[in-house]
């Protein structure tokens, strides 16, 4: 008996304007239930990556406080909320293109893609600035991963998000090299749906981070 | 512009709009009141704006698989 394996390739943009036969119908179907695990996986990724950024976060509130006060470093409010900003507009412009594409807006998709691209890469070199001080030549920093609770926790924390910002935009480059090439379509488009919601999720985990770091607290620690 | 497509154009834009508002909500709670309480619930409404709009969770339970 042959079994259908379901696979995703991502179709290209003008190869779907054949005829429908009974083959192409399983073929559809195939995409459909291979799509739909794979999402089902994706998302179970994000819950086991919860754990991860939750365990963070606890460490947060477990290590910052003094007395039953929960305190805060000092650190640049208008560089935080400049960072997360962009961020947001990332994630925007991220849906946009997905949305685009599904509606056969190659123009906005592709361009979508780039622009969310230098937003993530905006938003990376601010953390690597003006949070860790990388650059002490543009910002001098004053927290150390190694120095006390405050910069060790604040390191672990945005170094694990930046990590995920790094192979966002690497998976951002590889479906833009793919749009590019003319894959995905209306139709056929796991990849950028993935890639856009992994994005997202990015931005879901600072959504929490940035008032933990930024905003939450006394600060004690300058 | 074909109606769909402007459509879901407006939907992404009035959603980041109220993350944006949120965020600045968000920034000027804890600038005067600093209430961790009120600013986890500002977080965990972005959250649902996010997961639900962006992430468009309810699609794990569609049976069709495409869109």
């Amino acid at each position: 008996m042959a079994v259908a394996t379901p696979t995703l390739d991502h179709g290209h943009a003008t190869e779907h304007h054949h005829h429908q036969t009974g083959h192409d119908h399983g073929h559809a179907d195939n995409y459909a239930i291979a799509w739909r695990n794979n999402r089902l996986g994706l998302w179970l990724f994000f819950l086991s990556e919860i754990f991860l950024f939750g365990g963070l976060l606890a460490t947060r509130f477990y290590l910052w406080q003094e007395n039953g006060v929960i305190t805060r470093p000092e650190v640049d409010q208008l560089v935080g909320l400049i960072v997360t900003v962009v961020l947001l507009i990332s994630s925007y412009t991220m849906n946009l293109s997905e949305t685009a594409l599904e509606h056969g807006d190659r123009r906005t998709f592709m361009g979508g893609l780039v622009i969310t691209a230098i937003l993530g890469l905006i938003f990376l070199f601010g953390v690597m600035i003006f949070e860790w001080g990388l650059f002490p030549a543009i910002y001098e920093g004053h927290l150390t991963p190694w120095g006390d609770v405050y910069g060790a926790v604040v390191f672990a924390m945005t170094g694990m998000h930046a990590l995920h910002v790094i192979s966002g935009l690497a998976f951002i480059a590889i479906v833009w090299n793919l749009g590019r090439q003319g894959h995905f379509s209306p139709e056929r488009h796991w990849g950028v749906e993935a890639c856009a919601i992994y994005w997202h999720f990015v931005d879901l985990v600072w959504i929490f981070f940035y008032p933990a770091l930024y905003l939450i607290g006394e600060v004690v620690h300058h | 512009m074909n109606t769909k497509r402007a459509a879901a154009y407006r939907l992404s834009t009035t959603i980041a709009l109220v993350l944006a508002v949120l965020t600045g909500i968000e920034y000027f709670v804890a600038l005067y009141s600093a209430s961790a309480v009120i600013m986890f619930l500002i977080g965990l409404a972005k959250a649902y704006f996010v997961v639900n709009y962006f992430m468009h969770i309810a699609r794990l339970w569609r049976t069709e698989g495409g869109h």
